[in-house]
């Protein structure tokens, strides 16, 4: 999912630059950068002001920008960076700068870059220091560069330069250091930056198709967040876990980690939703279409509604197939969605052959996207259709002949002999797809009279099945609420209270907008 | 009886393990090995002969596997011997077909456990067994007579495509379930006579014992009445013995026209009463959660 979502990423990532930097002189270009270099130090003092309040809500926003952070850096803005921060720390300033420098293989080139690097930084920290109000005084700059949570936080931005332009090996290396920093901390604090770093740790070797050696990491990792009551930490291994192991269609496994491992309630949104995609796959799987299609759809529904287009395409792919093999026909404004309608053309093509009930298109459709469907990995569920084509051919004659022979009943549908249609009427009838009887001596099938369907109990249950989930909304929205703490003995505010308290919460509902890009 | 002997085994192994702490010594191995190796040719030359007898494998199997445990020639990545890997997989091969040919699912189902690991992670650092597919062919079968069908398709994707498609033994097992979810159960029944192996049929019986049974009940839906020589013709069936025996379990009665009828399907009438106790939870249940809103 993240692969789609980080290619339509790239693609944006690619178009903006180019354009910008035709646009712009050198000039503006500099002003950019150094707007940059600002956004992150002010993200550092965030998370200074995160550890000192012991609050990991700030870390939490800091996270936020990661993404519209990431489309910004360049090499400039970093190395300027790591020399404002690790002034103290040389050794580790040093290997952070070469992993900009992945160009030079000698070892000899390597130093005297890194020499002529930091000779060149040391004017850019002079000139940056220069540019920077005097207001942040040098104390609390190294206080901060001191920080593990601030460490981590500019490792982790230059591990994602580095994989935003050539996910080789340096970017291998940055990460296991980046891991490695990690386990050795023991601060609630770093909970949420590690669950990051664990992501693209993952996301590293996965665009080096080095997927399985990293299992046994994650798992201990999971152990570890699981003790130590880390619920980001949980969720992302747990989700990087079922990724990877569904990489290698080791469904048993997944099924495994699922039944054993608890995901934690408070789990941010996006974390609930690759969980729930990655669980409509296994359930998918296994024949549990409508456990499927639900987990899949609230999935779709948890997804940031913008962004993410990517997790979207492939999530919408499987709800697809699943409807169809539940023997629904899906919605047709979703293949009209402008932001889908290209990736889910096959299965719109798909959609249409079982809706027509004609073997023959099925037939062609698997040939023409045989291998497009294996790629996506929903070719399995998709040749599992076949019988769900019959069906419905089956359910048309039904519907249009009162009395029909097997001999042409197996011509319309294109089946072997006579004698197969007998025996498939005969499961149709059984499995309650069509109602009808069979006389076997003359050799016809003929159809009972359709029962009212408003005589029976099935709109009670269609609609007990929308109340349930209304109620189920209505109950995780009251959960999900946050009450500032005390306030129940409070005075109860006044007018003018009240009207700032409502500009506040409009400028924090645009902030929560902004979440989506977080995804 | 087998469970117990791997399971002290394993044991076995891990009391050595406690007591030297650390992996196996390479002279103790090689040890183990030539215990082995002597016991494998016995083994293979007995299964080998026409017919095999079969209690005197299953014996040689389990000291076999006794050795195996204790010497760690399972796959582990401590391992790298690929000699008693290879001995190992050998083993265990010819006791899933030992297995079956005994007509023991279970023990059959744990070879092919122990099997597994070395047919999909060991792929590379041992030469392809030409039992592979068949067995794997062979388990896909084992899941479907017993209509296990989540398990079938977790195994399923776990073989690539091309494979699926090509393979002589994993494509029997797959159509076949594409017949079962179809309807075409005639098919299954001509199936039977081009198995890709000996062995196939085992399993293929009791599927075609299943199949009966899902035949039986769609005839009693879909039929109003059918004479008894085309009731059997319907469920493959030769012997009227067989035919009478089915018409019991299932409860049919041979009318005077020596045919059976069907009543008229029960589903008609199962609207007509209200279920009151259903709609009196839910509208509770829902009284419930109104409360609790307001």
């Amino acid at each position: 999912m993240v692969e789609v979502n980080d290619v339509e990423m790239k693609e944006t990532d690619g178009k903006e630059p180019t354009v910008t930097t035709a646009a712009l002189s050198k000039e503006e270009k500099k002003d950019a950068d150094l707007l940059t270099f600002d956004d992150i130090k002010e993200q550092v003092r965030t998370i200074e002001k995160a550890v000192t309040s012991k609050e990991p809500r700030y870390i939490l926003r800091v996270l936020r920008a990661l993404a519209s952070t990431r489309k910004r850096l360049n090499e400039d803005v970093l190395r300027r960076l790591i020399n404002f921060y690790y002034t103290s720390n040389a050794s580790e300033r040093e290997i952070l700068l070469s992993y900009l420098h992945p160009a030079q293989p000698m070892d000899v080139d390597v130093s005297s870059t890194t020499t002529i690097a930091t000779t060149t930084s040391g004017t850019l920290t002079s000139t940056a220091g220069g540019a920077v109000p005097s207001s942040r005084p040098q104390t609390s700059r190294t206080r901060a560069g001191s920080l593990p949570e601030v460490d981590l936080y500019i490792h982790l931005i230059v591990l994602l330069f580095l994989i935003d332009r050539n996910p080789s090996k340096s970017a291998l290396e940055c990460s296991k250091r980046l891991v490695e920093k990690t386990a050795v901390l023991n601060r609630r604090t770093i909970d949420l930056l590690a669950a990051k770093c664990y992501f693209y740790y993952a996301r590293v070797f996965e665009l080096n198709n080095k997927l399985e050696e990293i299992r046994p990491f994650l798992h201990s990792r999971l152990r570890t967040a699981t003790l130590r009551n880390d619920f980001e930490g949980t969720a992302v291994l747990i989700n990087l876990l079922l990724r990877n192991y569904l990489h290698y269609n080791l469904y048993s496994q997944a099924q495994k980690l699922v039944l054993k491992s608890v995901f934690p309630d408070h789990a941010s949104n996006n974390e609930w939703a690759r969980y729930l995609y990655y669980l409509g796959r296994i359930r998918a799987m296994q024949l549990e279409y409508t456990k499927a299609h639900q987990h899949l759809l609230t999935a779709i529904r948890k997804a940031p509604q913008q962004t993410a287009v990517g997790f979207r395409q492939n999530a919408q792919k499987f709800l697809v197939t699943v409807e169809l093999l539940l023997g629904d026909i899906p919605d047709k404004a979703t293949f009209k969605n402008p932001q889908l309608k290209r990736s889910l053309d096959p299965y719109y093509q798909l959609t249409l052959a079982v809706r027509a009930g004609n073997l023959a298109r099925f037939k062609e459709v698997l040939d023409t996207f045989g291998d497009r469907f294996q790629q996506e990995k929903t070719w399995s569920l998709i040749i599992r259709l076949r019988h769900n084509v019959i069906k419905t051919g089956i359910k048309m004659i039904s519907l249009s002949y009162a009395k029909i022979s097997f001999v042409d009943i197996a011509q319309k549908l294109q089946l072997d002999s006579p004698e197969d249609a007998e025996y498939i009427i005969s499961k149709a009838i059984r499995d309650g797809v069509i109602e009808a009887s069979i006389n076997h001596e003359k050799g016809y099938m003929q159809s009972r009279e359709i029962v009212d369907v408003y005589t029976t109990r099935e709109p009670m249950n269609a609609f007990h099945q929308r109340i349930e989930f209304c109620l189920k909304v209505h109950n995780e929205a009251v959960k999900a609420m946050r009450y500032p703490p005390k306030k129940y003995n409070e005075e109860l505010e006044t007018a003018q209270e009240r009207r700032e308290r409502e500009q506040e919460e409009l400028e924090y509902a645009k902030e929560m907008a902004d979440d989506d890009d977080d995804f | 009886m087998v469970v117990c002997v791997s399971v002290w085994g394993q044991f076995h192994q891990k009391l050595k393990f406690f007591d030297e702490t650390g992996p196996m010594t390479n002279s103790s191995a090689d040890a183990k090995f030539g215990e082995a190796l002597p016991l494998y040719e016995k083994l293979k030359n007995e299964w080998n002969r026409k017919p095999p007898n079969l209690e005197k494998c299953d014996e040689l199997l389990r000291a076999l596997k006794n050795v195996f445990a204790e010497g760690g020639f399972y796959p582990s990545d401590i391992n790298e011997d690929s000699r008693g890997l290879h001995i190992a997989r050998d083993t265990l091969e010819i006791g899933a077909q030992c297995a079956i040919t005994m007509g023991d699912i279970p023990a059959f189902e744990r070879s092919l456990a122990q099997l597994k690991p070395f047919y999909f992670d060991l792929e590379n650092r041992l030469p392809e067994s030409p039992y592979r597919y068949q067995l794997l062919g062979l388990n896909l079968l084992c899941l479907l007579s017993q209509n296990r069908l989540a398990e079938f398709h977790t195994e399923l994707e776990l073989l690539p495509p091309k494979d699926i498609q090509n393979n002589l033994y994993l494509k029997h097992p797959v159509s076949l379930e594409q017949y079962l979810m179809e309807g075409s159960y005639n098919k299954i029944f001509l199936a039977k006579g081009n198995v890709p192996s000996p062995l196939f049929t085992f399993f293929m019986d009791i599927l075609l014992h299943t199949i009966r049974d899902e035949i039986a009940y769609c005839m009693e839906k879909s039929y109003t009445r059918i004479p008894f020589d085309e009731a059997g013709r319907i469920l493959y069936l030769t012997k009227a013995d067989e035919l009478n025996q089915i018409a019991q379990k299932h409860g049919w009665q041979l009318q005077s026209n020596n045919s059976y009828h069907f009543g008229e399907s029960q589903s008609k009438f199962d609207n007509e009463h209200v279920p009151a106790d259903d709609i009196a939870t839910q509208m509770i249940q829902y009284a419930r959660e109104m409360e609790i809103i307001i």
